[in-house]
């Protein structure tokens, strides 16, 4: 008999996953287009390392507005993960969406790869922060519970923060 | 950024070939000049490189006048000293926006695009007994292609990379950049159809829309001299879905405002390929094509797409090291067939670069630079 975790504990995990490589992605992106240097591998996984360490405190702030307001209240807890599983429906496709684009654009040959980035990467790169908004509103669908609002909203503010952030403190002018 | 054409008499701005005071706009010739902020805002004097000053106003009425209400406003809000715009926040704004451009580049794999055409190029020159191989930047900006050629070392170590342009700035950012990494270029500030040495191969990314339509042909025959085998100048495929294109991907990758603006504006002005291949048939010394042209390939790949121009004894050569896709290399027939439009649009240019022969727009000097 195979053991799967409950969803009390995929759910989170998975949420706080997604978070940490979108934030390691958006670390990547604070940081382009302000290095012109033709080598910079290191560059680059250094600022992927700054943004999903940057993503962290985000998680943090949602475990503790979470955790806090369900404290004691067994069903809030199931009602939050109920929440983190609508708001995994929209965000997962949009993930798998984004790494079969990358996928594509690092194996493809030259020209395809191009293909990819003007019809893939770059719009979904745009689309992202409507992503995360329509993720709070499916999290949110039909309740009406503070808590529940209170967190996904959290969460959203902390993955739409991180690259501004890592943006401002670490690369603001050209190298 | 972009050749630092010679517009006027005794300026250059950065890479505005229509944006100056005397000559018309480039673009497609038609309705409201397209002007790029960045051709606005810079000039120096092509020989001494020492800096225009700029009147901010006078930018500004300039955009307000094309209806660039966006453009406006962006300039409203650069720095100035009285009236004039501040000459060192112009220099980081340049920086700022040509380091972002490169990222553009690099994801469009512009440095592999090159190598791939210059690599027959250069071994069909080598194989003819070119002898120094040097290839010629122009416009290079801060030398992002240059810079990447000689790191990749793809070209082979008897390459000489030159990078020039006439913006002092950022041939400055080239050469440190280049230093910092220890790369085997140099960048020169000035007139790439002025260097004592000669070029065998002229390259250039993204220049070709800041020559108005007439100036073109003035341009690629500047190349036709001795000691040089080609050139290979990349530019914005001008399909109907390039400023779409080019908002979307701006919008998504780059950060400063003006980077923005004139990306969208370089789709705008993109010149067609008959146009393109009209005015670069007129360098009697070359064979010209166009690498992959629209026509002949999936619209949304063809962001950009070269003009190439080889030496006859050298097309073979390059046909067969290119293998099958010497296909790709379309002449001018093969991208007249069927195109609406193309031979009133390909008579225009003539008519034009005609004039520009007789001197009647200022002669060779303003068009080939």
């Amino acid at each position: 008999m195979t053991w799967l975790p409950a969803p009390a504990v995929t759910v989170p995990v998975l949420l706080a996953g997604l978070a940490v490589v979108d934030g390691a992605f958006a670390g990547f992106r604070a940081a382009t287009g302000r290095n012109a240097r033709i080598r910079k591998r290191d560059y680059a996984l250094a600022a992927a390392r700054r943004g999903a360490a940057v993503s962290v405190p985000g998680l943090a702030v949602t475990a503790v507005v979470s955790l806090t307001g369900a404290a004691g209240e067994g069903h809030r807890y199931r009602d939050l993960v109920e929440a983190g599983t609508r708001m995994l429906a929209v965000l997962a496709p949009f993930a798998a969406v984004v790494i079969l684009s990358l996928v594509a654009y690092w194996l493809l040959p030259l020209r395809e790869s191009t293909f990819m980035i003007l019809v893939g990467l770059g719009p979904l790169t745009l689309a992202r922060p409507a992503v995360v908004a329509a993720a709070v509103a499916a999290a949110g669908l039909g309740s009406r519970d503070w808590l529940i609002w209170a967190a996904a909203v959290t969460a959203a503010v902390g993955v739409l923060l991180v690259e501004p952030w890592v943006h401002r403190r670490w690369y603001r002018e050209p190298l | 950024m972009k050749p630092g054409l010679r517009v006027g008499h005794d300026l250059v701005l950065d890479g505005g070939a229509g944006a100056g005071p005397d000559g018309p706009p480039a673009g497609y010739g038609l309705g409201m000049p397209v002007l790029e902020i960045s051709d606005l805002i810079g000039a120096w004097d092509p020989v001494t490189g020492e800096r225009a000053p700029i009147v901010k106003r006078e930018v500004i009425a300039r955009l307000r006048e094309a209806g660039h209400r966006r453009a406006v406003r962006i300039v409203e809000r650069m720095p100035a000293s009285g009236e004039l715009l501040e000459p060192a926040a112009v220099d980081r704004l340049f920086v700022r926006v040509h380091t972002e451009l490169q990222r553009l580049g690099e994801e469009l794999h512009m440095a592999r695009r090159f190598a791939e055409l210059l690599a027959p190029l250069v071994a069909a020159a080598r194989r003819a007994g070119a002898s120094p191989l040097r290839i010629v930047d122009v416009g290079c900006g801060i030398g992002y292609v240059t810079r990447a050629l000689a790191a990749s070392g793809e070209l082979g170590g008897d390459v000489e990379l030159v990078g020039v342009d006439f913006n002092p700035v950022l041939v400055a950012e080239a050469a440190r950049l280049a230093k910092d990494e220890g790369l085997t270029c140099r960048f020169v500030r000035g007139d790439a159809f002025d260097l004592t040495e000669p070029a065998t191969l002229y390259i250039s990314s993204g220049i070709l829309h800041h020559f108005p339509a007439e100036s073109l042909a003035g341009f690629f025959q500047a190349q036709d001299r001795p000691g040089t085998a080609g050139f290979v100048h990349y530019d914005i495929a001008a399909t109907r879905l390039a400023p779409l294109g080019a908002r979307v991907f701006h919008r998504a990758r780059m950060r400063e405002p003006l980077g923005r603006h004139d990306g969208v504006a370089s789709a705008k002005r993109a010149h067609g390929d008959p146009v393109l291949l009209d005015a670069a048939s007129q360098t009697t010394g070359m064979r010209v094509f166009l690498f992959e042209p629209i026509r002949h390939t999936n619209p949304f790949c063809a962001s950009m797409r070269p003009v190439v121009g080889i030496r006859p004894e050298l097309v073979e050569d390059v046909r067969r090291a290119l293998g099958r896709r010497a296909r790709g290399l379309v002449g001018a027939d093969g991208v007249r067939e069927g195109a609406g439009g193309v031979r009133e649009a390909a008579g225009r240019v003539r008519e034009a670069a005609g004039r520009v022969r007789d001197g009647a727009d200022g002669g060779p000097e303003g068009a080939g630079r």
